[in-house]
C-alpha cells in the first residue's frame, strides 16, 4: 500500500543528505567529514526529540531502560522505517546494539559493498533520531552506526550515566 | 481519610476541649513517663537551666528490675511546659498525664529560697491530680554552713551527700519536696543518679497503680471518660450489657496504656488487642481509635526502637520506598522475647493501616480534633521512619483538614511541624508552602501579637523550596523554579524584612530580586527599581554578606546588569607611550625548539574569548577601560563611584559617575593607575546605583564576558617630549606607525641641503638612559641615507637625559634627485658617424619644455633601471623635472629607569614631509674630446626648472646664468678616466656585463668630478647637482677613458701635438711617422693600423675620395699580428698634397670584425688618434 | 469543568499555565507547585507501590479544601496537572483522564510546531485557547 508518502520520506531524506553534503563542500576549509555529518545528526536529533512525544502518546509508562529500547526496536522503528529491528543485543550495562538487516535508507542503494563509503551519510540522520528520542525519554546516550555490507546496518547505543 | 460522618457523634461544641496540641509527639511517647522540668525563680540564668535540662533529658530510658527480677526499659519524656488541661485526657491515654516534676531554681538568700520553694509547691498543687512525685534542684550560694536539711517525705539521706560547700538555708516548713542542692558551677556528678532514682520512684508508683488496676474485676470497673464524654453518659444506664462491655473495653485499653508505660510491651499488645475486639463490638469509636493507636505505638516501639523526635534526617530519594531507613532493626534489649514471638505485634504496613483507622474514628468526634491531629503526626513520623513518603504525605494532608479552634501560635506550630516532616520526606515544595502559611500567620490580622521578625525568618526558610537560593551567583546555575511565584515570594520577603525593621535585608532582597528575576520582570522592573531606591534610602546596599542571628548568611547581591554592560574594552596606551621590547640579540636556542601541541581540548567548542591583552600597561601611568552601559530602566538614574575591580598588582582606580538616560547607551571611561608591575587582572567594576553598591564581576554579567581580562604591567618608563625646528606639516599622511608625536615639513630644491634641530625634553621623573634615533622611509637605504643624515655621535652625547632636562640633535637633509633625463640616456639618436658634427644630435633629441607637461608620463621609462637612484620607488626621485614629496619617520627609541631594566622602551616618531622641488635638469649629454689628451668635455644640456634666474657654476671659474625655465649647454672639462681604474677588465674576456661595469665605473668617475653648483639669486637657495647615474655608450666610453693604445705621431720628424696647426705647401712631401704602444697588461692581437685622409666640408659631408688630391707613398694599412704589452709598433708613410685645402688625417687602429676572441677590445673596435690631424695645404 | 491546567517541564519549571479565573492564578500556581512533590514521589522508580501502574494518568494527587488536583506524566516526563473545584462532583476520573489525553495530544502537536523549542515556555495563543476549551469542556 505504497501511496507515495513512504517514498516521499526517503526522497526528502536523500535530498537533505545531498544538501548538507553540498553545503559542506562549499566551505572547503573545514575538510572534516564529521563536520557535515554532525549537521545531519543534529537534524535527526531535533526530529527524534519532537517525534517521540507523539509516538509515546498512547504508550504505557516504560518500566525501565530495556523496556524503552524494546519500544524503539518495535513501535518506533515501525513508525519510522515500516519494519522492526531484526536483532537487539545488550550487555545489560548500558550498551545496546540494534541491527536492521534491511535498513530503509540503504535498501534501495546496493546489495553488498558498492557505495559502502557513502553509507555513513545515510545513517547519520537515523543516529540523530535515536539519540534525540532517547534524550527526550531521559536516556542520554551516544549512538554510532556500523555498516559492513549494505543494506544491513547496526546501531550501537552507549548510555551515558551521570 | 477523614470520616464522612464527622461530628455526628459529638455535636456539642461547648464541651471541654483539649486546647493545647502537642505536635512534637511521637508514637514512642505512649510508653513514656511524662516529666515536667520547670525553671523556677528569677535567679537562675536561662543558660544554666538549659545546661542542666540538656543533661537530664539524656536520661530518656532507664532500666529497672522489677519485683519478679525482670528488667524493664522505662522511657521518659521531659517537657518544659504542660497545660494542666492536657491531664484531662489522662484516662483516655495515660501517657498524657504529667506524673513527675523537676523544678530547677537558684537562691542567694533565705528569702529567695523560700520563694523558690513556694513556687515549687504551687506547681505541685497545680498538677496535683496526676503527679506522683517531684524533685527540686537548688543552687545555693557558696558558703559552708552547717544547717539542717529539711527532709521532706522522710526518705533517705541521699540529699545530704551533696557537695557541702553550698550554703543551705532552712527551707520553709511547707516545702515537702526532696531538694537536691548543687553548686551550679560544680560537676554535680551524682545528678544523673538522683534523676534515675527519681524515675525509679515514679516507676514504682506507676507499677503499683497498674497492678491495682489489673487486679480489679473487669466486670466491676467504672467507666473511663474522655473529657468531653462526661455529659453524654449522665443518666445512662451503666448496667446495660452494652455499657458494661464499654467499661470493660475502655479499662482493657487503659491497662494496655499502663503496661506500655511500665515497660511491658507484650502485655500491652495483648490488652490492646483484646480492647479492640471489645470496643468494636460496642461501636465505641473513640476508644477503639485509642486502642488501635496503642497497638500501633507498642508495635512501633518494637519495630523502630530508634525512632526519634525531630531528627534532621532527609530522605535519600533513591532509597526504595518502604525500606526502613535504619538498616538493621534492633530489638529492644529489654524484651528478652524476640520480636517474632511477641504475639499481636503488628507488621509494619499494618501500623499505618491501624493509624488510619484510628484517625478515621477520631475524626468522628469534633472534640477529639487534637487527638486526631497528634495521631496524624505520629503516623506520619512512623511513615517517615518506614520511608513511605506518600503515606506520610497523606497523613500530613489530613492534618490540614482537621478543624480546630487554635490560637495563632498553635496554628503556626502546626504548619512548622508539617513543614518539618515534609522536609524529611523530601517534599520541599510542600514544606515551603507550609512555612509560608506559618509565616503569614505570624502577621495575620487575627494574631494579637504580630511578629514580623519571625514571619521574615520563616519566609527566608521557605525560599529553598521555591528554588530560590540566597546567593545570586548560585541562582545562575540553579534549577529553574517558578518565576511568577518566586517574584511574589521575594516581594513578600522584602515586605517582611521591611516591617521587621531589617532595612539592610530588605535592600539586599530587593537587589536580589532585580538581579536574578530580571528576565521575568516586565513592567514590574521599573516599579521594583523605584522601590529599591526608596529602600536603599533606609539602608544602603553594599556587597558584604549579612549574617542573621540564627547564623544564616545572606550573601551579597550585586546589580550586575543594572546598568547593563554591553562592551568592556581595555585600552592600549597612546601609541607613543606604548612600551616596546628592546630587541635583544637572539640567543641561539639550538635546533630543538619546544612547540607545545594543543590537542583537541574539550573547550574547543567554546568561543575562545581572548582575555589576555597583547599590549602592556605601565606602572604609574593612566590606564583606561571603556565600558558601554545601557540603562534598562525607563527612567534616568545615576551610577556613581564606578571603579574597576582588579586582582593581581595594586591598582588605584579613579571613581567615575555617569547619569544614564532611560533606555540609552552611554560610554564610560574607567581609568586608574597600576602601582606595581606584574600581571593585572580586571575582573569587573563596582557601581553605586539605585542606592546599592555592587561589585559587578564580568563573569556574572548577562553578556558573556570572559571572567577577567589580563594585562601585563611593566615598570615605569620615562616620557619624552619632542619638538623640531621646522614647521609642522599641515596634514599627516597615511603612514602606518601612529607613534607620531610631532611633524616637520620643508621644501628642498633638488640638490639643496638644510638642517633640522630636534629638541627632546624629559617630562617624567625618570632619567633617560637609552636613546636611539633612526630614520624610516620606504625609500631604498642608499637614497634614504642621502636625504637624511643623523649624527649618531651627537645623539649618544645626549645621554643621560635627566628629568625635566632638554637636549637636541640635528638632522641633515639633502634634496637628492636624479638630475639626468632618463629618456635621453644613451640616446639612440646620437649618430655613430665618425664625422659626427658636434652637438647636432643633441639638439634634435632635446625634449625641451615639453617634459613639464608630461610629468607623470615620465614613468614610462622608469623600468630602465639605469639609475641607481631609481630604486623601488621610482615615483619619488625618478625625474628631476617633477616635484615629489617624501615622507619619513624619525624614530626616537628611548628608555630608562626600571622599565629599561625590564627591556622596555618607548618610541616617539617625528614625521617628516620633504617636498623636493626640481632645480636643474640635465636633459641630454655627450662627451667630446678635449684639447688635452687627458681630458674630455662633458657637454650637458642643463635646464633650469625653476622660475627664477639661476647661476650655474659648472666648473672652476666657469659660471653661467640661466633664466627660469630656460636651458643651456655647458661643456664641463673632465679628467679622463685613468686606465688603472679599468685595468681589471682588459684582462678578462669581454662580456656584456663587464661592459656595464666599465660603464658604471666611468659613470662614477664622471659624477665624482662633476659638481654643478647652482644658486638661485632671488632666494639665496643653493645646491649641488650631480650627474650621478650618467650612462655612456661605447663611443663615449672611448673618449671618457684613457686609450689603451698610446699614440705618438711624428710629422716630418717632429712630434705632433694636438693643438698644433699643420700648414704645408702643395707638392711638399710630408712624412707621417706613427707609433702605437700597448699600455695594457695584456697583448693585443690582429690589430690593423690604418691611415685615411679626407676632407670635411663642414656641411655634414665628408669626402674620402682623395685620389686626385694627394698621393701616399707607403702603405696606409699595416697589420700588427701581435702587440705585446709595453711594446710599440711603428709605421711610416709619406704624403704629397696636390692641391691646397684643408685635409684631415684619421689614424686608427682596429681589430678585425670576425675576431671575437679579444677582450674588451672587442671585435670591430676602433681606436682613433683624436682629434684627427688637420692639415692646411696652401 | 476544570479551573486550571498546567504543563510542567522535565526540570519542574512551568511551561504553560492557564487559569479560568486569572485572579486566582497565583494561588493555583502555589497549589500546582506543591503537587509536584507528590508527582515526583509517584514517579520515583524505587517506589514499588506507585510504579506498578503503567498508566500515564496518575489520578488524584491531593485535595485541598477548595480544589482537587490531578496529575498526568508523559513518557517524556512532561507533567500535566489539572485542578478541579472540590465542589465539582460531576467530573469523574474518566473525564479527567480524557481531558489529559486531549491536552497531551495538543502538547505533542505543539512540539511539532517549528516555532516551539521544546523546554521553553509555551506562548502560542492558539494553544492557549485550545487548552482553555479542553478544560472548560467546550472542545
Amino acid at each position: 500500500m505504497d501511496d507515495g508518502t513512504d517514498i516521499l520520506f526517503d526522497l526528502l531524506h536523500f535530498e537533505i543528505v545531498n544538501w548538507t553534503d553540498r553545503a559542506h563542500s562549499e566551505e572547503k576549509d573545514k575538510d572534516k567529514k564529521d563536520e557535515d555529518l554532525s549537521n545531519l545528526e543534529y537534524i535527526g536529533f531535533s526530529t527524534g526529540y519532537r517525534l517521540i512525544e507523539r509516538l509515546t502518546k498512547e504508550m504505557p509508562r516504560f518500566k525501565d531502560e530495556l523496556d524503552t529500547m524494546k519500544f524503539i526496536c518495535t513501535d518506533f522503528w515501525s513508525a519510522v522505517y515500516k519494519k522492526q529491528i531484526d536483532n537487539l543485543k545488550t550487555n545489560h550495562n548500558g550498551v545496546y546494539v540494534l541491527q536492521d538487516n534491511n535498513f530503509r535508507f540503504l535498501s534501495k542503494m546496493s546489495n553488498g559493498k558498492q557505495y559502502l563509503e557513502a553509507a555513513p551519510k545515510y545513517v547519520a540522520f537515523t543516529c540523530g533520531i535515536i539519540r534525540g528520542s532517547l534524550s527526550n525519554l531521559n536516556i542520554h546516550c551516544v549512538v554510532k552506526a556500523e555498516v559492513q555490507s549494505l543494506p544491513s546496518c547496526k546501531f550501537h547505543i552507549q548510555i551515558q550515566r551521570t | 481519610m477523614r470520616s464522612s460522618v464527622s461530628y455526628i457523634l459529638s455535636t456539642n461544641t461547648s464541651e471541654p476541649n483539649m486546647s493545647h496540641p502537642d505536635y512534637d509527639q511521637i508514637s514512642h511517647d505512649h510508653a513514656a513517663l511524662l516529666i515536667l522540668i520547670k525553671h523556677i525563680g528569677s535567679q537562675l540564668k536561662p543558660k544554666i537551666f538549659t545546661k542542666f535540662y540538656d543533661r537530664i533529658i539524656k536520661l530518656n530510658d532507664v532500666k529497672i528490675t522489677d519485683s519478679s527480677g525482670q528488667v524493664r526499659t522505662i522511657f521518659v519524656r521531659y517537657i518544659k511546659e504542660h497545660p494542666v488541661e492536657n491531664n484531662d485526657w489522662g484516662d483516655f491515654q495515660t501517657h498524657r498525664r504529667l506524673i513527675g516534676l523537676i523544678s530547677i531554681g537558684k537562691y542567694d538568700s533565705q528569702v529567695e529560697l523560700n520563694e523558690v520553694c513556694r513556687v515549687h509547691e504551687s506547681l505541685k498543687v497545680k498538677y496535683n491530680s496526676t503527679l506522683y512525685d517531684s524533685r527540686c534542684i537548688l543552687f545555693g550560694p557558696l558558703k559552708e554552713i552547717d544547717s539542717p536539711v529539711d527532709r521532706s517525705s522522710g526518705s533517705e539521706e541521699s540529699d545530704t551527700k551533696q557537695e557541702c560547700n553550698i550554703e543551705k538555708f532552712v527551707s520553709p516548713s511547707n516545702f515537702k519536696t526532696r531538694a537536691l542542692y548543687y553548686d551550679e558551677v560544680a560537676p554535680c556528678a551524682d545528678l544523673e543518679n538522683q534523676i534515675v532514682e527519681f524515675i525509679n520512684a515514679l516507676f514504682w508508683v506507676l507499677e503499683s497503680k497498674r497492678l491495682e488496676r489489673s487486679r480489679e474485676k473487669l466486670e466491676r470497673v467504672s467507666l473511663l471518660f474522655a473529657p468531653f464524654e462526661k455529659k453524654d453518659f449522665i443518666g445512662l444506664d451503666m448496667e446495660s450489657r452494652q455499657n458494661k462491655k464499654r467499661c470493660t473495653g475502655r479499662m482493657t485499653k487503659h491497662l494496655g496504656d499502663l503496661c506500655l508505660q511500665a515497660g511491658l510491651i507484650a502485655e500491652s499488645l495483648q490488652y490492646y488487642t483484646n480492647a479492640v475486639e471489645i470496643l468494636k463490638s460496642v461501636n465505641d469509636w473513640l476508644w477503639l481509635g485509642g486502642a488501635y493507636e496503642g497497638l500501633s505505638a507498642a508495635s512501633a516501639l518494637v519495630l523502630y526502637p530508634n525512632l526519634q523526635r525531630n531528627e534532621s534526617f532527609h530522605r535519600i530519594g533513591s532509597l526504595p520506598e518502604g525500606s526502613p531507613k535504619k538498616a538493621a532493626l534492633e530489638t529492644i534489649s529489654v524484651t528478652t522475647v524476640s520480636k517474632k514471638s511477641i504475639s499481636n505485634l503488628l507488621a509494619p504496613d499494618e501500623i499505618s493501616k491501624r493509624y488510619r483507622e484510628a484517625i478515621i474514628h477520631y475524626s468522628k468526634y469534633q472534640n477529639a480534633g487534637i487527638v486526631e491531629t497528634e495521631a496524624s503526626f505520629k503516623a506520619a513520623r512512623i511513615a517517615v521512619e518506614q520511608n513511605h513518603a506518600l503515606q506520610a504525605a497523606s497523613f500530613l494532608q489530613n492534618v490540614v483538614y482537621i478543624n480546630l479552634t487554635l490560637s495563632e501560635q498553635e496554628k503556626i506550630q502546626r504548619f512548622e511541624t508539617l513543614a518539618h516532616i515534609y522536609m524529611q520526606i523530601g517534599f520541599h515544595r510542600k514544606a515551603a508552602f507550609c512555612l509560608r502559611l506559618a509565616a503569614t500567620r505570624y502577621v495575620s490580622p487575627q494574631n494579637p501579637n504580630p511578629n514580623w521578625s519571625k514571619c521574615y525568618l520563616l519566609m527566608l526558610q521557605s525560599l529553598s523550596g521555591h528554588k530560590l537560593l540566597l546567593d545570586p551567583i548560585e541562582m545562575l546555575e540553579a534549577d529553574q523554579g517558578w518565576p511568577t511565584l518566586q517574584i511574589q515570594i521575594l516581594q513578600d520577603l522584602i515586605i517582611a524584612a521591611k516591617r521587621a525593621g531589617y532595612s539592610a535585608l530588605a535592600t539586599r532582597h530587593m537587589t536580589f530580586l532585580l538581579q536574578t528575576m530580571g528576565p521575568y520582570l516586565n513592567t514590574e522592573q521599573k516599579e521594583l527599581a523605584i522601590q529599591l531606591q526608596s529602600l536603599s534610602v533606609q539602608c544602603e546596599g553594599s556587597p558584604v554578606p549579612l549574617v542573621l542571628e540564627s547564623g544564616i548568611v545572606v550573601p551579597p547581591a550585586n546589580l550586575t546588569d543594572i546598568p547593563l554592560c554591553t562592551s568592556f574594552v581595555l585600552k592600549d596606551l597612546k601609541p607613543h607611550l606604548r612600551p616596546r621590547t628592546i630587541d635583544k640579540e637572539k640567543k641561539d636556542t639550538g635546533p630543538f625548539l619546544f612547540t607545545p601541541i594543543h590537542f583537541g581540548s574539550l573547550d574547543r567548542n567554546k568561543p575562545k574569548t581572548d582575555s589576555k591583552m597583547d599590549f602592556l600597561w605601565v606602572e604609574n601611568e593612566v590606564s583606561e577601560i571603556t565600558v558601554k552601559l545601557v540603562n534598562p530602566l525607563p527612567f534616568e538614574f545615576k551610577v556613581s563611584n564606578m571603579r574597576l575591580l582588579t586582582s593581581g598588582v595594586v591598582f588605584e582606580s579613579v571613581p567615575e559617575t555617569v547619569i544614564l538616560a532611560p533606555d540609552m547607551a552611554a560610554t564610560v571611561s574607567l581609568s586608574g593607575w597600576a602601582r606595581e608591575s606584574g600581571e593585572l587582572e580586571i575582573t569587573g567594576y563596582s557601581t553605586h546605583a539605585l542606592g546599592v553598591k555592587s561589585n559587578c564581576r564580568l563573569k556574572y554579567m548577562k553578556n558573556q564576558f570572559p571572567a577577567y581580562y589580563k594585562v601585563n604591567v611593566i615598570p615605569s618608563l620615562p616620557i619624552l617630549e619632542v619638538a623640531t625646528s621646522l614647521p609642522q606639516s599641515a596634514s599627516f599622511s597615511n603612514f602606518h606607525d601612529d607613534s607620531i608625536v610631532t611633524s616637520a615639513s620643508l621644501s628642498l630644491y633638488h640638490g639643496e641641503s638644510t638642517q633640522c634641530t630636534i629638541t627632546l625634553k624629559n617630562t617624567s621623573q625618570i632619567p633617560i638612559e637609552m636613546l636611539e634615533v633612526s630614520i624610516n622611509t620606504i625609500l631604498e637605504a642608499s637614497l634614504q641615507n642621502e636625504i637624511f643624515q643623523v649624527d649618531q655621535e651627537e645623539v649618544s652625547l645626549i645621554l643621560p637625559l635627566l628629568p625635566e632636562q632638554s637636549a637636541s640633535f640635528t638632522v641633515k637633509l639633502y634634496g637628492a634627485a636624479n638630475f639626468l633625463a632618463l629618456n635621453s640616456a644613451v640616446s639612440p639618436s646620437i649618430p655613430f658617424e665618425l664625422n659626427s658634427g658636434g652637438f647636432n644630435s643633441l639638439t634634435t633629441s632635446l625634449p625641451g619644455t615639453s617634459s613639464f607637461s608630461r610629468v607623470n608620463s615620465s614613468i614610462r621609462s622608469s623600468h630602465s633601471g639605469q639609475s641607481s637612484l631609481v630604486g623601488g620607488l621610482t615615483s619619488f626621485v625618478q625625474s628631476a623635472t617633477s616635484s615629489s614629496s617624501i615622507e619619513a619617520q624619525l624614530k626616537i627609541r628611548y628608555s630608562g629607569g626600571p622599565g629599561f631594566g625590564s627591556q622596555h622602551c618607548r618610541i616617539s616618531t617625528v614625521f617628516f614631509v620633504v617636498d623636493l622641488i626640481p632645480s636643474i635638469h640635465v636633459t641630454n649629454w655627450d662627451v667630446l674630446p678635449a684639447e688635452k689628451n687627458d681630458q674630455f668635455y662633458l657637454v650637458l644640456d642643463v635646464e633650469n626648472l625653476t622660475t627664477q634666474e639661476m647661476e650655474l657654476q659648472y666648473a672652476e671659474c666657469k659660471r653661467m646664468i640661466i633664466e627660469g625655465q630656460e636651458s643651456c649647454r655647458v661643456p664641463v672639462p673632465v679628467e679622463r678616466c685613468p686606465l688603472s681604474k679599468l685595468s681589471d677588465f682588459y684582462e678578462e674576456p669581454s662580456q656584456s656585463k663587464k661592459l656595464a661595469e666599465i660603464n658604471r665605473i666611468c659613470s662614477e668617475h664622471i659624477s665624482n668630478l662633476v659638481k654643478l653648483n647652482w644658486i638661485l639669486n632671488a632666494t639665496d637657495s643653493c645646491g649641488i647637482a650631480s650627474v650621478k647615474g650618467i650612462t655612456l655608450n661605447s663611443r663615449m666610453l672611448d673618449i671618457v677613458r684613457m686609450s689603451p693604445l698610446e699614440w705618438e705621431v711624428k710629422i716630418n720628424g717632429d712630434i705632433f701635438g694636438t693643438e698644433e696647426d699643420l700648414v704645408c705647401e702643395a707638392g711638399d712631401c710630408m712624412e707621417l711617422q706613427m707609433s702605437v704602444a700597448n699600455s695594457l697588461e695584456t697583448s693585443l692581437k690582429d690589430l690593423t693600423l690604418a691611415i685615411q685622409f679626407y676632407q670635411d666640408y663642414d656641411n655634414g659631408t665628408l669626402n674620402y675620395r682623395m685620389d686626385t688630391r694627394l698621393a701616399i707613398s707607403g702603405s696606409t694599412k699595416k697589420l700588427l699580428s701581435l702587440l705585446e704589452p709595453k711594446n710599440m709598433a711603428n709605421h711610416r708613410c709619406n704624403v704629397v698634397f696636390f692641391s691646397p685645402g684643408i685635409y684631415k688625417v684619421d689614424i686608427q687602429c682596429y681589430t678585425p670584425d670576425n675576431n671575437a676572441t679579444t677582450s674588451l677590445v672587442s671585435a670591430g673596435h676602433v681606436w682613433r688618434f683624436t682629434p684627427p690631424i688637420s692639415i692646411q695645404v696652401k | 469543568m476544570a479551573v486550571c491546567a498546567a504543563i510542567v517541564g522535565k526540570d519542574n519549571s512551568p511551561k504553560y499555565f492557564c487559569c479560568i479565573n486569572p485572579d486566582e492564578e497565583l494561588s493555583y500556581q502555589y497549589k500546582v507547585l506543591s503537587s509536584l512533590d507528590i508527582i515526583e514521589e509517584r514517579l520515583n522508580p524505587a517506589n514499588k507501590n506507585a510504579s506498578e501502574s503503567k498508566e500515564l494518568f496518575l489520578g488524584h494527587l491531593y485535595s485541598l479544601e477548595t480544589c482537587k488536583l490531578y496529575g498526568y506524566v508523559t513518557n517524556t516526563k512532561i507533567k500535566l496537572i489539572i485542578v478541579v473545584n472540590a465542589m465539582n462532583l460531576t467530573l469523574k476520573d474518566n473525564d479527567i483522564r480524557s481531558m489529559f489525553q486531549k491536552i497531551h495530544s495538543e502538547y505533542a502537536d505543539m512540539v511539532s510546531n517549528p516555532f516551539y523549542i521544546p523546554g521553553e515556555p509555551i506562548t502560542s495563543k492558539l494553544f492557549d485557547s485550545t487548552i482553555k476549551g479542553i478544560i472548560t469542556g467546550t472542545v
